[in-house]
């Protein structure tokens, strides 16, 4: 499907004769650094730090690191969607609270784990649903709707904990939180699927192109026949179901479900995202590119560990980190 | 004056400009042709500064730019004139006009009444009567156009770039431009001149370049050229290469197979209006379509044309009166139920309201239609592939791929990747609004035989349009329309130019 062999170079080579020939390998040379920013930034992150600390390639060191990605990489893929299409959640976070605190409190009143498990995303899910009928009925703009709906949702979970975490997940935690063939963490695999999935979702189905496309020009998206407001409807809630399973996943590794344990994941994802090549402003991206900016963060914080540098340094170095990054990419 | 030396530039995968050299005198007008992707817009980039050349120089009144940046260019004296404006829509037309040099009081405090006055004197001198406190996105295409350029004037500018000045404007008002550049010229400022309408460029021009595939043709006096030459230099060879047409593929075209043959041998009308009202002016409004016809509605600004397309959109909901689709009643609350029951509209404005400006060429062409490449949930990217270069070739969109983001490509191209997007909707009534804007003369013709033929499929095609005489070129029918109402309804034949405009304009009708 190479598009250099269509149909329209014929018709060029016809009506212009030896235009752009002599040029074409030097085009193709010729790296966008902008798109491969953060591959390389990480690539050169990954060496530097295999040279200075051996132990960071060791196999359980690799194995420790995707763990620890793995939630906030799950959760980044909601929010890749959402700001494809233009929009921003800031409620994945307390999203995964809630939804965890549901799971862990049912467990503890002795439902079975696989219906908390159920409620738990159903829970999810409904926030998800809300958050995509208010941004779809309403001129605000995302923003200020989900940092509603994280103000509000962080206060529910508080209220029906009482403030205390529940520290018992049963079986999730051996399950999530424990590990399948090969001592590879079942988080590892479950982030491995939903980002093999998002990035199916976004480049091969209907409601994944359309988002690209309100994302870029709702008002051209309109006027192509796209029902604007049901597409965004789909998304927040795909967000939701999203955000659902990295509650499930965190609670699971943790073995605790507790109020405010999302805090600052909505905008670690939104960080992950931006550093990994998905713009805030809609209408470009993907699932693997963002997946770059997660490994990025985990990769620095995990170097940073290593080299025992403390919590308050290590803040620094992740935010200039976050502006490189983002400046490396300015120029598209 | 200005003077442009063996400036270069590329993009990733197209060769834009290649050292190409002009000189524009003081006082002139100096017209710049080429056709869609020639690399016009590019040049005017690199002389105002929005962009930096690969090589070459530009020097200006003698001086050698040294530096590539919009307020370094304006501070020698260029300024450009898009044909949609860089105006602050929400700001007023003062202050607009002012914008970033405003009469200070204090350092940090504007001079507002000062602001007024400036602004005042300066459209006085030239002649333009508007509100200056009204708020700049309240004012008609053609007024904010002349506010772009008080503007420009207020920052001293020797040299103003007019990039397709004339796109958004009736006949009337492109008068009245001429007129303002004639008087600019007489004060010594230079004019460089940008767009695909030649009779225009023949009105004005001294001197016309001519540019085809980044490379300079020629720079030659208007005096010692014709429009048919210049046509033959843009295309590089005979125009009458467009003789051998791609047909557009059968199946293509094809409307909902279920249509009986019969509608095309009855007198049917394919679309009816009756007694509609609707918006602030459209008052009862009736006219049918039979299919298979290609129909021109034509009026000034405010006459109502482009509500009648707002109305069969979908965008706007009738007052009363009714629409009715071979016979059966229509109505549309959306764009989206009025593509369902098979009538789709193409906007005017591409950019804005057209193309999604971040997807390739394949993707908006397929966007309008998802569900023809959908199997089992899945997008046929293939088959997406397949599509979008076959309009590619039929419409002779220029790009190096349909993998190419549109924003990447030439205003013309854009509104050809529309044109596509409009025969894949696969509709019974088409609308399009301003069709030809923007689109070099060999592409018009090209667009104008893609009308006649899908017309001939059995469409219904409404063609929306100030320009009446493209208009007179392709349709069958005009209708013309004033403050809402139909004024008169006749034969694309024996209709001419100067008749149809006094009857938009409402003048002269005794003669
Ligand atoms: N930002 C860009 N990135 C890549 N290619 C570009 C970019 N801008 C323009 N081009 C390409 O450069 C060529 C020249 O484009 P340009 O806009 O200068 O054409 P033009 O002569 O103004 O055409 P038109 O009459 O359609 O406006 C085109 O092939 C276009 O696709
Ligand atoms: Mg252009």
């Amino acid at each position: 499907m190479s598009p250099e062999k269509g149909g329209n170079n014929q018709l060029e080579a016809k009506n212009r004769p030896a235009q752009k020939e002599p040029h074409r390998t030097a085009d193709r040379l010729r790296i966008d650094w902008t798109t491969y920013g953060t591959t390389v930034v990480l690539v050169v992150g990954i060496i530097i730090t295999a040279i200075f600390q051996p132990v960071f390639l060791t196999v359980s060191n690799i194995a420790n690191v995707l763990s620890q990605i793995a939630v906030l990489g799950i959760l980044t893929m909601a929010q890749t969607i959402v700001l494809i299409s233009g929009g921003i959640d800031l409620s994945v976070g307390s999203n995964v609270a809630l939804s965890g605190v549901t799971a862990g409190l049912l467990f503890l009143h002795g439902v079975p784990l696989w219906v908390d498990c159920f409620a738990a995303l159903g829970c999810a899910t409904a926030i998800g649903l809300i958050n995509g009928l208010l941004v779809a009925q309403n001129r605000a703009h995302p923003f200020i709707i989900t940092l509603g709906m994280l103000t509000l949702l962080e206060g529910i979970a508080e209220l029906v904990t009482g403030g205390s975490p529940v520290n018992d997940m049963g079986a999730l935690a051996t399950i999530l939180g424990g590990t399948i063939f090969f001592g590879i963490p079942t988080a590892v695999v479950l982030l491995f699927i939903i980002v093999v999935l998002t990035a199916l979702f976004l480049a091969r189905t209907p409601l994944g192109r359309t988002a690209y496309a309100i994302g870029g020009n709702e008002e051209a998206s309109y006027l192509s026949g796209i029902p604007i407001k049901r597409t965004k409807v789909y998304i927040y809630t795909l967000a939701g179901v999203i955000s659902g399973i990295a509650a499930l996943t965190l609670s699971g590794i943790l073995n605790a479900a507790e109020a405010n344990i999302g805090t600052g994941l909505e905008l670690q994802s939104i960080a992950a995202a931006v550093i990994g090549g998905t713009p805030l402003i809609g209408g470009r991206g993907g699932a693997w590119r963002s997946l770059q900016g997660v490994l990025l963060l985990g990769v620095v914080s995990n170097s940073l560990n290593l080299m025992s540098v403390g919590a308050n340094y290590q803040n620094i170095a992740l935010g200039v980190i976050v502006l490189i990054a983002v400046m490396v990419q300015k120029n598209r | 004056m200005l003077k442009v030396e063996n400036v270069s530039k590329q993009f990733p995968g197209v060769r834009a400009l290649r050292s190409v050299s002009l000189e524009v005198n003081p006082g002139r007008v100096h017209a710049l042709v080429g056709e869609n992707g020639a690399g016009k817009s590019t040049l005017v980039k690199i002389i105002s500064g929005a962009q930096p050349p690969d090589s070459g120089r530009i020097i200006f009144n003698g001086q050698v730019f040294e530096e590539y940046s919009p307020s370094y260019a304006s501070a020698y004296g260029i300024s450009v004139v898009y044909q949609r404006q860089q105006l602050v829509p929400m700001l007023s037309v003062a202050e607009n006009i002012l914008l970033g040099a405003q009469p200070r009081r204090t350092r940090f405090l504007i001079d507002r009444s000062a602001t007024y006055r400036i602004a005042g004197d300066l459209l006085n001198r030239l002649r333009v009567k508007v509100d200056l406190r009204k708020r700049v996105a309240e004012l008609t295409p053609a007024l904010q156009q002349e506010i772009a350029i008080a503007k420009a004037l207020y920052r001293q500018a020797k040299l103003i770039i007019l990039d397709e000045p004339t796109a958004a404007l009736g006949p009337k008002q492109i008068e009245r431009l001429f007129e303002l550049i004639r008087d600019l010229c007489s004060h010594g400022i230079s004019i460089l001149y940008i767009s695909h309408h030649l009779e225009e460029i023949f009105r004005l021009a001294d001197r016309i370049t001519i540019l085809r595939d980044g490379r300079l043709v020629t720079t030659q006096s208007t005096s010692d050229l014709t429009q048919s030459a210049v046509v033959n230099l843009m295309a590089g060879h005979d125009p009458q290469r467009v003789a051998e047409p791609a047909a557009i593929p059968a199946g293509m075209a094809e409307a909902n197979s279920e249509v009986p043959m019969e509608a095309l041998v009855a007198e049917e009308a394919l679309l009816e209006i009756r007694g509609l009202t609707a918006g602030p002016v459209l008052r009862n409004v009736s006219l049918s379509v039979p299919p298979g016809q290609v129909v021109g509605l034509t009026g000034i600004l405010g006459s109502g044309t482009h509500d009648i397309a707002q109305v069969l959109f979908g965008l706007m909901q009738p007052v009363s009166g009714e629409v009715l689709l071979e016979g059966t009643p229509f109505t549309a609350r959306s764009p989206q139920e009025a593509i369902a029951q098979g009538v789709f509209l193409v906007p005017e404005n591409p950019a804005r309201d057209g193309v999604v400006a971040q997807l390739s060429i394949a993707q908006n062409i397929s966007l309008v239609d998802l569900p023809s490449i959908t199997r089992f949930g899945l997008l046929q990217l293939r088959e997406e592939a397949q599509t979008a270069q076959k309009y590619v070739s039929v419409l002779r969109i220029a790009a190096p791929s349909i993998m190419r983001e549109v924003s990447k490509l030439s205003g013309g191209n854009q509104q050809k990747v529309l044109l596509a997007k409009a025969l894949q909707a696969r509709a019974r009534v088409l609308i399009l609004e301003e069709p030809t804007q923007g689109v070099d003369v060999n592409a018009k013709e090209e667009i104008h035989r893609i009308v006649r033929e899908l017309a001939a499929t059995g469409k219904a095609v409404l063609v929306i349009s100030t320009d009446i005489r493209d208009l007179l070129l392709f349709t069958d029918r005009m209708i013309v329309l004033r403050e809402g109402q139909i004024v008169d309804d006749l034969s694309a034949e024996e209709a001419d130019y100067t008749q149809v405009l006094n009857l938009t304009l409402g003048v002269g009708e005794s003669e």
